[in-house]
């Protein structure tokens, strides 16, 4: 009898278990089918309103794929003004901020959604798209980019996307504490450099908020010598093959000698201060220099709106540089079906008063064409004066180097510059670890 | 008859041992053996992955500097971290056996950073280290919080093993209390009445016949210290330099940052048989040292 029981109850755990799995798998199924229904749906939907009667403007719907949550709003309402004007219907879908951008642009370009304008960023995450991508060398605002934010979508010399806009870094320095030194002109060497750094140590300020952060150093700070390069693409492409060191480049002596500058004049426990950290206590006026880049805007904001800043040139060589990189680009697509209403709603966007309207104010962009001046309410000081600068001396701004290198080498390099900063290894050796890590890396 | 009772002794250990013994094999067995194979691939992450051979063996034994190191710095932190762990553990049950008010209260107290998690914890502690040492450091003067802490190589370590071995010692300190309560109390007595001092008799008494507990935590702090990466990542993240990287973290980042999934996998690997013979070596030794009352 016992066992018969057990026998019966087991069975019965078998039956429960199975139909649950059964359930669960019908249900899934039913989803699906639901879920692709309802694609096609959107998809059919779609085609019979725009096939028909192409000819007509009215008709002609842009869609734009975008990241950018921050101008989404704004986006929006220049679409419908771009509607107003020509007729043309711009449809924009926005997927940034928490969502996975990329995934979602390839699933949707896998579904057979060709969007007429999506986003994606330079160098290697381009590459997925560049078939994709509509040649734009000719469109009457190429001539305008800033040189800087070319190289990073150009394949083969075409231009193959529109640069959204700017971010920039450079020295950013506290405009106050530097009149409180007696500091008047900016330094253009760096003898000048050590000259002001002196200068604000005299006077109890410490000039430099350092942190410990391996992608500030990794990253920004080994920038500065990539870029001072008078050749940073074919030096790059050189230390990758092993035909060039760092420890034999001579650009690298004055960029250690600028980091000296830097190391010796930080704050004291440099070791253990965070990204977070070290812009708050910048914010809250402790500091001189900062380097960073119009990022920290929104930070330093929430401590102290009024403080005035300002973004100077680095300097190292024979002139000071900022440095300035595209965050993202405007592709249009030409597997979509109205490529051309697409180009011209990008060169309306960046040539008509109200898409410079919107692109300046509205967006908060530093402008990546020269012919929209910036606004500085709008982007802040550090934005501001950066654009400002950039416009005056279009040749002290150069490129971001480091997406030119495969991941982990500049994670190597950060620890290689923290050990440099907590004195557990020498100039030389600094340099010979960065030559290491490039090696340990392109070595597959 | 006897064929029904064997088929159902089978059909019981399916239905019990089954469920349990699938999973397992899903989430641990299936990952471990196509880890086996990755070894010998150089796999990115995505999709490639071809027989390379022992390729990737060879390039950790013969050039790989950095994950010698941090294999370095995880055995002496496996040292410092079991033996201080287990030293406070066993001060902590021996106190909480004795006839103490609030020894409820404390066994609590002792065990709750246990039910914490570990990354939580790290940050907790990061920010004790960094905000909070430092400013108890310039009010008061005392050199030790002065220092900058998980700043430099040494107060790196010393910080992941702090917050170590404040994390488990709670948890080890049960087990040498559920051991030390089960001492039969006549073989105490016994030797009180012969005259032994309490020190002989925690050594002559309790020891060997809590060697079993022992052997558990000795375990199960070896191989929790040799696989460390939560504390790791959350207090130093290897840092500064690669100075306090664990082997845990060293694979992680070859694998997740350095996009080298095969070189990854080969490290984990030889770090599986690593972690495989000490725990083993240990659990032999202290096996042998175990009696009965």
């Amino acid at each position: 009898m016992k066992k018969g029981i057990t026998m019966l109850l087991t069975a019965a755990l078998f039956v429960v278990l199975a139909g649950c799995g059964n359930g669960n798998n019908g249900g899934n199924a039913g989803n699906n089918q639901a879920s692709t229904a309802g694609n096609t749906e959107t998809n059919a939907g779609q085609t019979n309103a725009e096939k028909p009667e192409e000819p007509k403007k009215e008709n002609v719907t842009i869609k734009v794929f975008q990241f950018k949550v921050e101008i989404a709003d704004a986006l929006q309402k220049l679409a419908e003004a771009y509607e107003q004007e020509t007729g043309v219907k711009v449809e924009v879908e926005t997927h940034g901020g928490g969502e996975d951008y990329s995934a979602l642009l390839k699933a949707e370009l896998a579904a057979g959604e060709e969007p007429e304008i999506f986003n994606s960023a330079g160098w290697a995450g381009f590459d997925p798209y560049v078939d994709r991508a509509s040649d734009l060398s000719g469109e009457a605002w190429a001539k305008d980019l800033v040189e800087a934010s070319k190289a990073q979508i150009s394949r083969d010399g075409k231009l193959l996307g529109m640069p959204m806009n700017l971010e920039a870094y450079g020295f950013t320095y506290n405009k106050d504490l530097f009149a409180q030194a007696g500091i008047t002109a900016l330094p253009q060497t760096l003898d000048e450099l050590e000259a002001a750094a002196k200068k604000l140590q005299d006077k109890g300020i410490t000039p430099f908020a350092l942190t410990s952060e391996w992608w500030s150093m990794g990253i920004h700070t080994l920038n500065i010598a990539l870029a001072n390069h008078e050749d940073p693409a074919t030096f790059i492409e050189d230390v990758k093959a092993g035909k060039a060191t760092f420890k034999d480049e001579p650009v690298m002596k004055d960029w250690l000698r600028l980091v000296d500058i830097m190391f010796a004049n930080g704050q004291k426990n440099a070791l253990t201060t965070d990204y977070n950290t070290q812009v708050a206590e910048f914010a809250a006026g402790k500091y001189a220099i900062i380097q960073h880049g119009n990022w920290i805007q929104g930070m330093v904001d929430e401590v102290n709106p009024e403080l005035n800043l300002g973004m100077m040139p680095v300097p190292l060589g024979a002139k000071p540089y900022t440095f300035t990189g595209v965050p993202n680009n405007w592709i249009v697509n030409n597997k979509s079906a109205h490529a051309e209403e697409a180009k011209a709603f990008l060169n309306w966007m960046v040539s008509s008063e109200t898409g410079k309207k919107y692109i300046a104010t509205d967006f908060k962009f530093i402008p990546a064409v020269s012919t929209i001046a910036p606004d500085t309410a709008a982007i802040g000081k550090i934005g501001g004066d950066f654009a400002t600068f950039s416009q005056e001396h279009a040749d002290q701004v150069k490129g971001w180097n480091w997406d030119r290198f495969p991941d982990g080498i500049t994670q190597q390099w950060g620890s290689a510059m923290q050990e440099y900063l907590g004195k557990q290894i020498s100039g030389d050796e600094l340099l010979g670890k960065l030559d290491k890590a490039v090696a340990d890396i392109v070595k597959r | 008859m006897v064929k029904r009772k064997q088929w159902s002794e089978w059909m019981q250990q399916t239905v019990f041992v089954g469920p349990g013994l699938l999973f397992f094999a899903l989430i641990i067995l299936l990952p471990f053996f196509m880890g086996f194979y990755y070894t010998f691939t150089n796999w990115d992450g995505v999709d490639k992955a071809d027989w390379v051979g022992l390729d990737n063996l060879t390039r950790v034994f013969t050039d790989d500097e950095r994950f010698w190191s941090s294999f370095w710095f995880t055995s002496k932190f496996t040292v410092a971290a079991v033996v201080t762990t287990n030293l406070i553990a066993f001060g902590l049950a021996l106190l909480l056996t004795r006839n103490l008010k609030l020894k409820g209260v404390l066994r609590t107290i002792f065990f709750l950073p246990n039910v914490i998690g570990g990354l939580l914890l790290g940050y907790i502690w990061y920010f004790i280290f960094v905000r909070g040492f430092s400013s108890i450091g310039e009010s008061t003067g005392i050199g030790f919080f002065e220092l900058p802490w998980l700043g430099t190589p040494a107060t790196g370590f010393w910080g992941i093993v702090i917050v170590f071995v404040w994390q488990t010692a709670g948890y080890m300190m049960l087990i040498y209390v559920a051991a030390i309560l089960n001492v039969p109390k006549e073989l105490m007595e016994a030797a009180r009445i012969d005259g032994a001092s309490g020190w002989r008799i925690l050594l002559s008494v309790t020891m060997p016949l809590i060697m079993p507990a022992i052997t558990i935590c000795l375990f199960l702090t070896t191989s929790n210290a040799f696989k460390m990466f939560d504390l790791n990542l959350a207090l130093t993240g290897g840092g500064p330099g690669n100075a306090t990287e664990s082997i845990a973290l060293n694979i992680y980042k070859e694998s997740l940052t350095n996009g080298r999934y095969g070189l990854g996998t080969a490290k984990a690997m030889i770090f599986f048989f690593a972690v495989a013979l000490i725990t083993l070596l240990q659990v032999w030794t202290t096996k042998k040292r175990e009696v009965e009352a």
